[in-house]
């Protein structure tokens, strides 16, 4: 698992309070990791702190799965 | 059955030539209605309808005060000048009415006359005694309603007459009011329970070949007053009950031309408006109506709803001033002490506010989605989101940006807000609130998480 990738995991098991090891890149935050409406803000606030980053709010509310967010902000930070 | 295809377009049909959002929506007709009077079809003739002087009176200090614990002599002035500002300069509120009956009565009445304002007229009200019609001439003025009630549960039953005393004692305070040079109005009190063709039509008609010869401001004034509510709009309806009916009656077999009609109601039934609307399109010029809709139990028409109406009618205000609605509202709230139902339309606090996450979205990509109007711009109130467990995140984003005035691009991300959300979630989820979260404690919210936001908000609002 590269840096990027364990970083979303253990921002993600921080805002859902999940043990980040249990992690699968197929997780989807809703149906599977029970993530609540506010937490799906809570995440892409947490991520723009991770990363130091800005993210397009609605394309980021519409990544559904933890492998997705990888590569979402992967791809954010490589522009 | 004609088989209809998807029309796609190349961005939404907004229908703007109906809902122009900085306008009022638009009551449009594209056809007449008719109905059977006396065996007889009968067209209502909706095409010409705005060419007619369609206008609103008033009855806030007659019906209105009746409701209600006395205005003082400066409250009724006070509204009597927001009425005159409501109204424009061509009278839009045609009239408002006074009791003359105690000191205080014409105390208000004459203060109201010092303004000096063209609209709305000041105007009286008494009963059918030609004793009465002294305190008019004594006040000096052009018109008076007078009561004419023409039920038999008010002939026989209320004032102890028949049918015969009740037609002469009218007459004669109709006859003595000519004499003064005085309009009069004659109130056809419970008119949706009288008998039309054994009293109704004939008294309008004495009143109309007793005024034949008099002058054209004179010739009186006829007021169909639903005293109980009992009118119906819906077309088909029978009379005594059907308001179309008894508009055209009124015009086509008692003789009152639709410049002399008015129409007064009661909310009994929840038809008030609606009903003094169809008045308005059967061949009343006249809507009769309170501020508020307070009036005798469920109340009159409410006069803002009628504007509303008329603009919708007509496609402009003709120079009324509806930003005056707020003031009038909250001059009735911190002034007169009344409390008016959060809910009620254009002037509840609550009108244009919505609790539901799900339409504080809407509002926050675009007002017109929400928005009945562009509210701001027609009474002075920006469309508004309650907090609540309700809200969701498009909610709080939508009040912390419209209390910062943020717009466009300017507005903060829900991911700067995201504490504020969390504050309001766990005050519902974990500490089982049960009521809104108020304005103050959203104004702190945002004082806490957003302190340099929010005290540039404080100096904009403060230059000094």
């Amino acid at each position: 698992m590269d840096d990027i990738a364990a970083r979303v995991k253990a921002v993600v098991g921080r805002v859902l309070k999940i043990d980040p090891k249990t992690l699968k890149d197929g997780d989807h935050f809703v149906q599977d990791l029970g993530a609540e409406s506010i937490q799906s803000i809570e995440l892409v606030a947490e991520f723009e702190d991770e990363f130091d980053i800005e993210m397009d709010e609605d394309d980021a509310l519409g990544v559904q799965r933890v492998g997705e967010a990888v590569e979402f902000i992967r791809k954010i930070l490589e522009d | 059955m004609k088989q209809y295809e998807l029309v796609e377009t190349e961005g939404p049909v907004l229908l703007e030539d109906v809902f122009p959002h900085d306008n009022v929506p638009l009551i449009l007709f594209n056809s007449n209605f008719t109905d059977t009077i006396n065996g007889e079809d009968v067209t209502f003739d909706l095409a010409h309808l705005t060419e007619r002087d369609l206008h609103i009176t008033d009855t806030t200090f007659r019906d209105g005060q009746q409701a209600r614990p006395p205005f003082t002599v400066k409250q009724t002035v006070d509204l009597y000048k927001f009425l005159v500002r409501l109204s424009g300069p061509n009278g839009v509120v045609r009239n408002t009415e006074f009791f003359v009956y105690s000191k205080k009565d014409r105390d208000a009445l004459e203060a109201c006359l010092e303004v000096g304002a063209e609209y709305p007229r000041v105007t009286g009200w008494i009963r059918a005694d030609v004793a009465d019609l002294r305190f008019v001439e004594k006040v000096g003025l052009k018109e008076t309603g007078i009561l004419t009630s023409c039920s038999d549960y008010h002939i026989f039953m209320k004032s102890k007459m028949d049918r015969r005393k009740a037609f002469e004692k009218y007459s004669a305070a109709v006859g003595a009011a000519l004499e003064a040079g005085i309009q009069p109005r004659c109130h056809l009190e419970d008119v949706t329970r009288a008998d039309l063709d054994g009293f109704v039509i004939p008294f309008v008609q004495n009143i109309m070949r007793m005024s034949e010869s008099v002058a054209d401001e004179l010739k009186p004034k006829v007021r169909l007053c639903d005293t109980m509510g009992f009118g119906i709009s819906y077309p088909g309806a029978a009379l005594p009950r059907s308001v179309p009916k008894l508009c055209w009656r009124m015009v086509h077999d008692a003789g009152v031309p639709p410049e002399r009609l008015e129409w007064h109601g009661h909310n009994d039934f929840h038809k008030v408006l609606i009903n003094g609307m169809t008045a308005w399109l059967c061949g009343c010029n006249a809507l009769n109506a309170t501020l508020l809709g307070i009036g005798e139990r469920t109340g009159n028409p409410p006069l803002e709803g009628a504007l509303f109406e008329y603009i919708g009618l007509t496609g402009g205000t003709n120079g009324a001033d509806t930003l005056v609605l707020t003031e009038i509202a909250e001059y009735f709230e911190k002034e007169i002490g009344y409390t008016i139902p959060n809910h009620q339309p254009f002037v509840g606090r609550d009108f244009n506010k919505t609790r539901a996450g799900i339409h504080a979205g809407g509002l926050y990509q675009d007002h017109r989605i929400y928005n009945i109007f562009d509210t701001e711009a027609i009474l002075g109130v920006p469309p508004l989101v309650a907090i609540t467990d309700k809200s969701g995140s498009d909610g709080v984003a939508y009040w912390v940006n419209s209390f910062l005035g943020l717009k466009g691009k300017d507005r903060l991300r829900k991911s700067k807000l995201v504490k504020i959300m969390r504050w309001v979630t766990d005050e519902y989820d974990v500490h089982g609130r049960t009521t809104a979260v108020s304005d103050v404690e959203m104004g702190n919210l945002v004082e806490e998480h957003l302190p340099e936001t929010y005290f540039e908000k404080v100096k904009q609002d403060n230059p000094s």
